[in-house]
C-alpha cells in the first residue's frame, strides 16, 4: 500500500530540501552586513548542497561554507576596525541570494502542485468505488 | 487418406490420476476462500490504524510547534484520509458482493 503513495513521499522530500534551502538564504541574507574584526573570519555563506536519491525525490547531503575571507575593506570609524582601519564583511551578492529565494520558493510551489495534483488523483481513483 | 494430424499415442496425454487425486475424478480448485480475504481486510485497517496514529502525533507536534517541517502532517494528514475512504470503499463492496450472493435465489 505504500507504493501508491510515493508520488506523496517524493513532493515530500522536495519540500524538506527547498526549505533548508530558504533557511540558509534567509540565514545568508539576515546577516549580510555582519562585519567582523580582520582576526576572525568574515561571516559564512551557507550553501545547501542537494542530491537525488535512489528511491526517488532529493534530499539535503550537506551544507557548505562560503569563503571565510570575506571582503576587507577600509572602514577606520566602525569600532571593530584593526590599526590600519580594515574589517571584514562577508563574500554575499545580495542580489544572487535573492534571486536564489526566488527559485526556492518556486521549487517549494511546484512540489505543492504535486501534492494537490496526487490527491487529486487518489480522490478520482476512490470515485470509481462509489 | 492419412491425416496429417500426427497421433499422440493415448497414454502420453495427460492421464487423470483417479488413485492419487483423494476428491475424485474432479481437479481441485485453488483455494480461494473467505478466509483470505478477511485477512486481507484486518490488514488493511491495521495499515490505516497505523497511518491514523502518525498522523495524530504529527499533529499534535505541529500545534504545539515543534514540528520543522510542515508539510510532513499535512501529507500524513492527506495519506490518512485517503486510505480511510478507500477502506470504507473496499467494506461497502464487499458488504455490497456478500448481499448480492445472500439474496439470489436458490
Amino acid at each position: 500500500m505504500m507504493g501508491a503513495f510515493s508520488v506523496l513521499d517524493i513532493a515530500g522530500s522536495s519540500m524538506g530540501m527547498h526549505q533548508s534551502w530558504l533557511d540558509a538564504l534567509a540565514n545568508n541574507i539576515s546577516n549580510v552586513n555582519t562585519t567582523t574584526s580582520t582576526d576572525d573570519d568574515a561571516f559564512q555563506a551557507e550553501m545547501v548542497v542537494a542530491r537525488a536519491r535512489t528511491s526517488g525525490g532529493v534530499e539535503v547531503t550537506d551544507i557548505e561554507k562560503g569563503s571565510a575571507e570575506g571582503r576587507v575593506v577600509h572602514d577606520p570609524d566602525h569600532p571593530l576596525a584593526d590599526a590600519d582601519g580594515y574589517v571584514r564583511r562577508p563574500d554575499i551578492e545580495l542580489s544572487d541570494q535573492m534571486s536564489d529565494l526566488i527559485i526556492a520558493q518556486r521549487g517549494y510551489q511546484a512540489s505543492v502542485q504535486v501534492t494537490k495534483y496526487a490527491q487529486d488523483t487518489y480522490n478520482a481513483a476512490l470515485q470509481i468505488a462509489r | 487418406m492419412a491425416a496429417n494430424v500426427p497421433l499422440v499415442p493415448s497414454a502420453d496425454v495427460n492421464p487423470v490420476d483417479f488413485a492419487s487425486s483423494g476428491a475424485g475424478a474432479f481437479p481441485t480448485s485453488p483455494a480461494v476462500s473467505g478466509t483470505e480475504f478477511a485477512d486481507m481486510l484486518a490488514e488493511n485497517i491495521d495499515h490505516l490504524d497505523a497511518v491514523q496514529d502518525k498522523a495524530d502525533q504529527l499533529s499534535v507536534q505541529a500545534a504545539t510547534g515543534d514540528l520543522d517541517a510542515l508539510h510532513d502532517y499535512t501529507i500524513a494528514a492527506t495519506e490518512a484520509t485517503v486510505t480511510t475512504q478507500l477502506t470504507v470503499a473496499v467494506r461497502n463492496k464487499a458488504v455490497e458482493a456478500f448481499n448480492e450472493i445472500m439474496r439470489m435465489q436458490v
